[in-house]
């Protein structure tokens, strides 16, 4: 017997892959929802299981729902004692909700595949962020040799070696040693023009 | 702005990793944090903007979050495990009082305010009054079902015969998500913290027409919940986090630091939203003060036993919670004598009872405590009734 899911993920992308993996293993019924009144989606859907993305507000208002089968949504886990699979599930940011008490093996296989599935894309989401942060740090040693060059006359070595030593010396990592500095040397140059 | 200065101090003492949400009342442990206050008081503090108390909840019982600026109904019903999985918490300081608006349909809103004027009647006996017409419940939002907000509605429709089920429909709606549900209609109003009741305002959604002042004159709001079991492998990390808040409740409580403390709070990473709408809810910072939060004068830190009894008797007389008994769930929850020995170093002056007759007093009043006493807010309720709790040594 398929079980109903309802799905409520705001990252269209997560929820698609998500709902196609589901569907292919012939045991589950996905339905999306986003961004309208839970009650009522929860109401149309009937679903057994609610899979939500923690980043959302809407838990608060999901756990309050009332359904016909239990009296209120069941968070995941609770009263069972398997905190090591729900400290997984928090960790990748995804929650779920049993709603008509479904056995805990039934869900597993299901909860198994969105944990996973939320752990990759914020792998993705990591690696972006550190690729950004990365580009921004190549940008900024840039531009500090550049003030440097330019204000205090020193060859491109001469200063990427300044800025080095600089950082050694304040047991400080580069990146915030020259982030301070650029800043330092951009104020300080528009007080000059004020 | 860049910032050039950093007050960072080198990372020591113990991980503390604290939640909060998007509301003004979470300035202390924000300003603690950009203060540096938690370094200086020996706690590696970590904040983390939580979208939803069930995220806190869940945070705290699996070991995500070590503490968190939490509604203390919500606290009660961790320790119980009455959500999921229970989670042994102490809270060792409060953190804000007040706050809270009932925020009406401008239509409704009118409405009311226009029956109460006419009529000579109460805010809610006006709504009580336009009720009777409807046929249909008032579909009214709070923030969550073990929130002060669910206790202080509940509380001030009672006192004009309004009852929950019958008269109005209560739903959980997140603050976030209020403006919208008023604009379309699926909910008539709301009661949630600073500052979206003004959001709701200044969306043209909706009018306030009353304030945790209107229903409880010194309502405790939030408070400074920690996992029991970080508080004991941690007595010195406790004590420097209850310090540092207490630091940061009277910075923000000063009434000319409010736009510092508007504009900080502002920020993307913090709530977000337009800094004025927080402003018109930090001490000193309304054009008309209706609806502040204050977080330390009238001794506003301080975790009063009888604030956790009050919760608990309102969480009882709505069937939130079971067969329990209040006195010892107090007495284990909130701890006064956590509070005493944390703050003995700053020299302030700390409350000589743990707890206090609530309601009692209708005009400024003086608190006994040492080494000088403390004067108080008013703190009667809307319908005058005094809420007294037995006197009980207090614990040192």
């Amino acid at each position: 017997m398929a079980l109903t899911i309802l799905l409520i993920d705001t990252d269209a992308e997560r929820a698609r892959a998500l709902e196609e993996k589901l569907s292919q293993s012939g045991f589950a019924r996905v339905v999306r929802a986003v961004d309208t009144d839970l009650a009522a989606a929860v109401e149309a859907a009937r679903p057994d299981l609610v899979i939500i993305d923690m980043a959302l507000p809407d838990r608060d208002a999901l756990e309050d729902i009332r359904t016909v089968s239990a009296a209120s949504p069941v968070v995941m886990f609770a009263g069972t004692d398997d905190p090591a699979f729900a400290q997984e599930a928090i960790a990748a940011g995804v929650c779920s909700y049993n709603l008509s008490g479904v056995a805990l093996q039934d869900v597993r296989p299901i909860l198994a595949s969105a944990i996973a599935l939320f752990q990759r894309y914020r792998h993705v989401e990591i690696e972006l962020a550190a690729a950004k942060a990365l580009l921004n740090e190549r940008r900024l040693i840039e531009r500090a040799k550049a003030l440097l060059m330019k204000n205090r006359k020193m060859s491109e070595p001469e200063a990427y070696r300044w800025l080095q030593k600089k950082a050694m010396n304040e047991s400080r990592k580069l990146a915030e040693v020259v982030a301070d500095f650029v800043a330092g040397e951009e104020n300080a140059q528009r007080e000059t023009k004020a | 702005m860049s910032e050039v200065v950093s007050l960072k101090q080198p990372r020591s003492g113990p991980r503390l990793r604290i939640g909060f949400l998007r509301l003004t009342d979470s300035a202390p442990a924000i300003v603690a944090q950009e203060f540096g206050y938690f370094a200086e008081e020996g706690v590696d503090a970590d904040l983390f903007e939580e979208p939803s108390w069930a995220n806190i909840a869940d945070k705290l019982a699996y070991g995500f979050l070590d503490a968190a600026v939490i509604v203390p109904p919500l606290a009660f019903a961790i320790e119980l495990g009455l959500r999921g999985v229970s989670q042994k918490l102490v809270i060792p300081c409060n953190v804000s009082m007040g706050g809270n608006t009932i925020t009406l349909s401008r239509a409704l809103a009118r409405q009311v305010c226009d029956s109460a004027h006419d009529n000579g009647l109460s805010t809610a006996q006006a709504l009580a009054a336009c009720l009777k017409t409807r046929d249909q419940p008032l579909p009214l939002g709070v923030v969550h079902a073990y929130s002060t907000h669910n206790l202080l509605l509940r509380y001030w429709l009672a006192t004009a015969g309004l009852e929950a089920g019958r008269d109005v429909r209560l739903s959980v709606v997140p603050p976030a998500r209020a403006v919208e549900a008023l604009q379309s209609g699926a909910i008539a109003g709301f009661c949630a913290g600073a500052p979206w009741g003004e959001i709701a305002v200044r969306a043209g959604a909706g009018l306030n027409v009353a304030a945790s002042d209107d229903i409880w004159r010194a309502a405790p709001e939030k408070a400074f919940a920690v996992r029991a079991s970080w508080a004991e492998e941690n007595p010195e990390g406790v004590k420097g986090a209850v310090r540092a808040l207490v630091r940061a409740a009277q910075f923000c409580d000063a009434p000319e630091n409010a736009s510092y403390t508007g504009s900080l709070l502002s920020r993307q990473k913090y709530l977000g939203v337009d800094s004025h709408a927080i402003l018109s809810s930090l001490p000193g910072g309304a054009i008309a003060p209706d609806n502040q939060s204050w977080f330390w004068r009238g001794a506003a830190t301080f975790p009063w036993r009888s604030h956790a009894l009050w919760f608990l008797r309102q969480m009882t007389r709505w069937d939130l919670i079971g067969a329990v008994d209040r006195d010892a769930l107090a007495a284990r929850v909130y701890r006064p004598d956590l509070y005493r020995a944390a703050v003995a170093p700053l020299g302030i002056s700390v409350p000589l009872a743990d707890g206090k007759n609530e309601g009692a007093h209708s005009m400024p009043w003086r608190l006994e405590a040492a080494p000088s006493p403390i004067a108080m807010e008013p703190d009667s309720f809307c319908d005058g009734a005094v809420f007294e709790v037995s006197p009980a040594p207090a614990s040192f």
